[in-house]
């Protein structure tokens, strides 16, 4: 069966066919970027019709990027692609291969601003002059008598018109690595506290994912400019496997880390949600002793048997400052009461608060007496960690990408034929070039060629 | 003298350089050609003064980088590529014809960052996300594109100007028989379109690069990434359009309308929607 018969081989073998799915791929882009993405699907949907809404949800309108639609725009244009390559290939073959002569009808009919007419010369002195000069500007010559003179063909540039398919297999190669890295990788995200250690990482839209290892962060860094500004954000991590700490680094922004495979990277921060109080108490036969407690946390007053729980943490309460809410649970008896940081300028507002308000007295539960030193923030770092086996291959194509564009465009097929006529009276030397790229530059370079010519010819 | 100051100077340079473009095309004669050529080689030169200049300052305030990093730096450095380009092309084909359209662009942008009233001309420091060793190649090579695309919207507009008006009457003396050539206008689109291409190709990929380092993604469908490859696509349609199809005049020149219109889009239009790149806006 020939290739020409076959419906499906002529359909996908039309260049109509890739500027429309091209110009389709435009429209499907420009929506996606005009329409909220990545959004919830029930927003949308509400207030649409059910035949409306099904539609909606078919063509998953919220994740354009990721729709069936788009999946088959990008399939039938790698069909396309490697269709139109291998029907051209053929074509291109025989341009690569193509024998200098005979040179092309009638590619000297139209070149009379290319002629030179010489006085009669010695034709072998000439010859061997156009013949330098071609081996000097376009490599290998070779000529030919013919009835009408000498003709002479250079050419450069063969291997251009090749470029053409390392492009297109470029992106071929590049929609695999895509491919590749949306089945075989992940794209996670992590929050972890100052000093806390994770094994586990929330993908989107999949839950969580262990990991073979454990991440600590050691220390949480940012720093801003004089105007505000961030100036740096620095995760200290250790990366703990089987117990043991077996690679710390410093992440920051643009300097990834990568540990087995997964790379890690700093992406937001945080303060923790629960703030941390450090307190200090006196009384009983203890000398002062100091404690750093979360809400909820308790501890065992020493010389005594009570328990003290941080019921509240409060940063800023009834516009008095940071205080503490603390439960002595004693043998004898429950108390409750407040412990302000600034106790002191408190007392001194309001003489005889502490009488009328027992639960603003910090020194309730006696013969102990509670302060607060300070409440202690910490940072949480915000890691995206990513697995993506993909980016290798699409770095690949990349290049190979870059590379032929750079034969399509600077290495054009040039190639020119000279023929030397010799007539009664003179000589008559004529210059003809083709490329399929770039007529103009190639006209401008015989018209150097030319004149060349020319000033050798008078010396 | 500051750069502020050598940038307005330039400005002007660059409009004097318009007008003597304009002489050239209505009176006819090469020595305002040469006029205008001068002054744009000059604002070219005090531009590129004025942009070390700023660079320098930047070391100076203890936050150096490369002047890039904002909306005021790239408008400044795309009239600047744009006005380079131009001069190279100039020089590379020995026509001055398309300098009346070209360089007009370069001194509205120059303009434009003078008397906006939201673009910030202070040199600030640069946030984490931007301190890459990729952001000087990344910028420059979108906007070596940018400008090639910017050439060849100059000439698509000349070519459609020259086309309509040649269409319609046979007269082909006056102010229209003195625009440049139609198929030298052709040449020009193609030539600028595929070299703007090379470069965009080229910006999308160190673009993609330092994403890679900096998101932990080399492709994240954040708006500008995803009009990008718009723009690219639009001239691979272009350039396919022509050497397969055989598109020529005309509808080159359309596309090459619609090609630029991308590209301001690209770098200005998606600041209006929500994405990673966002941070240019400030």
């Amino acid at each position: 069966m020939s290739k020409k018969a076959n419906p499906l081989w002529s359909f996908f073998s039309s260049v109509k066919l890739t500027i429309i799915l091209l110009i389709l791929i435009v429209i499907l882009f420009i929506a996606a970027s005009f329409l909220p993405q990545y959004g919830d699907a029930r927003q949308y949907v509400q207030g649409l019709s059910p035949a409306a809404a099904a539609v909606f949800l078919f063509l998953r309108i919220n994740d354009l990027y990721h729709s069936p639609l788009f999946y088959l725009l990008l399939g039938m244009l790698s069909v396309n692609l490697i269709i139109c390559s291998i029907n051209r290939f053929y074509f291109s073959w025989q341009q690569f291969q193509a024998l200098p002569f005979p040179e092309p009808a009638g590619i000297f009919d139209n070149s009379s601003p290319n002629s030179i007419a010489i006085a009669n010369q010695d034709i072998k002195s000439l010859s061997s002059l156009i013949e330098a000069f071609l081996e000097k500007k376009f490599g290998c010559v070779k000529n030919k008598n013919t009835e009408n003179g000498i003709i002479f063909s250079a050419g450069r540039g063969r291997f251009s018109v090749f470029g053409v398919y390392i492009v297109h297999t470029s992106i071929l190669i590049m929609i695999a690595g895509g491919l590749a890295g949306s089945l075989f990788g992940f794209k996670a995200d992590v929050n972890i506290r100052e000093g806390e250690t994770t094994d586990t990482v929330y993908i989107a839209g999949r839950g969580m994912q262990k990991l073979e290892f454990a991440v600590r962060c050691d220390k949480f860094t940012v720093e801003f400019y004089d105007n505000g500004a961030p100036k740096t954000y620095r995760s200290d991590l250790s990366f703990i496997r089987e117990g043991k700490v077996d690679y710390q680094g410093a992440l920051l922004v643009n300097h990834p880390l990568t540990y087995s495979d997964i790379r890690f990277y700093q992406s937001s921060y945080g303060l923790a949600p629960d703030t941390k109080a450090v307190l200090t108490y006196t009384g009983g036969r203890e000398k002062k002793a100091s404690v750093v407690l979360a809400g909820g946390d308790s501890f065992v007053l020493r010389g005594n048997n009570a328990t003290v729980q941080v019921l509240r943490v409060e940063e800023d309460i009834m516009s008095m400052g940071p205080a503490v809410k603390l439960r002595v649970s004693s043998p004898r008896k429950n108390y409750e009461f407040w412990v302000f940081q600034h106790i002191e300028e408190i007392k001194k507002a309001n003489p005889g608060l502490l009488s009328q308000v027992p639960m603003f007295n910090p020194g309730l539960f006696q013969p102990y007496l509670f302060s607060l030193e300070r409440l202690e923030q910490e940072y949480f770092t915000g890691l995206h960690v990513v697995r993506d086996p993909g980016t290798a291959i699409v770095a690949l194509g990349g290049i190979l990408m870059v590379i032929g564009l750079f034969i399509i465009y600077y290495l054009p097929q040039q190639r020119v034929w000279v023929r030397l006529e010799s007539t009664a009276q003179n000589t008559v030397i004529t210059i003809a070039g083709r490329t399929r790229r770039n007529q103009a530059a190639l006209d401008r370079r015989i018209t150097e060629l030319q004149l060349h010519l020319k000033e050798n010819l008078r010396a | 003298m500051s750069h502020t100051m050598i940038l307005s100077i330039v400005t002007f340079v660059y409009f004097t350089s318009f007008v003597f473009y304009l002489f050239r095309m209505i009176l006819g004669r090469e020595f305002w050609g040469r006029l205008a050529m001068i002054f744009a080689w000059s604002g070219l030169a005090l531009q590129t003064a004025a942009l070390i200049l700023r660079w320098k300052a930047s070391y100076d305030l203890g936050i150096g980088h490369v002047p890039l990093t904002n909306l005021y730096e790239s408008l400044i450095f795309f009239a600047w590529a744009i006005v380079f380009f131009y001069l190279i092309i100039e020089w590379r084909i020995g026509n001055r014809a398309a300098g009346v359209c070209v360089v007009p662009v370069a001194f509205l942008i120059m303009a434009y960052t003078s008397i906006a009233p939201d673009i910030n001309n202070r040199i600030e420091p640069l946030i984490p996300a931007l301190q890459s060793n990729w952001l000087t190649t990344h910028v420059v090579t979108c906007f070596m594109g940018y400008a090639a695309f910017t050439v060849a919207f100059g000439c698509g507009l000349l070519y459609l100007l020259k086309n309509q008006i040649a269409g319609k009457s046979e007269n082909t003396t006056g102010f229209f028989s003195r625009l440049p050539a139609l198929n030298l206008l052709e040449s020009l689109i193609y030539q600028s379109a595929a070299l703007g291409f090379v470069f965009i190709t080229i910006g999308i990929m160190t673009g993609s690069i330092w994403a890679h380092y900096a998101w932990g993604s080399y492709w994240s469908w954040d708006p500008k990434e995803t009009w990008s490859l718009i723009t690219w696509l639009i001239y691979a349609i272009m350039l396919h359009v022509r050497y397969v199809a055989g598109w020529h005049g005309q509808r080159l020149a359309i596309i090459s309308l619609v090609g630029f219109a991308s590209v301001l889009f690209t770098y200005l239009g998606v600041n209006y929607l929500p994405g990673l790149h966002t941070y240019i806006q400030s």
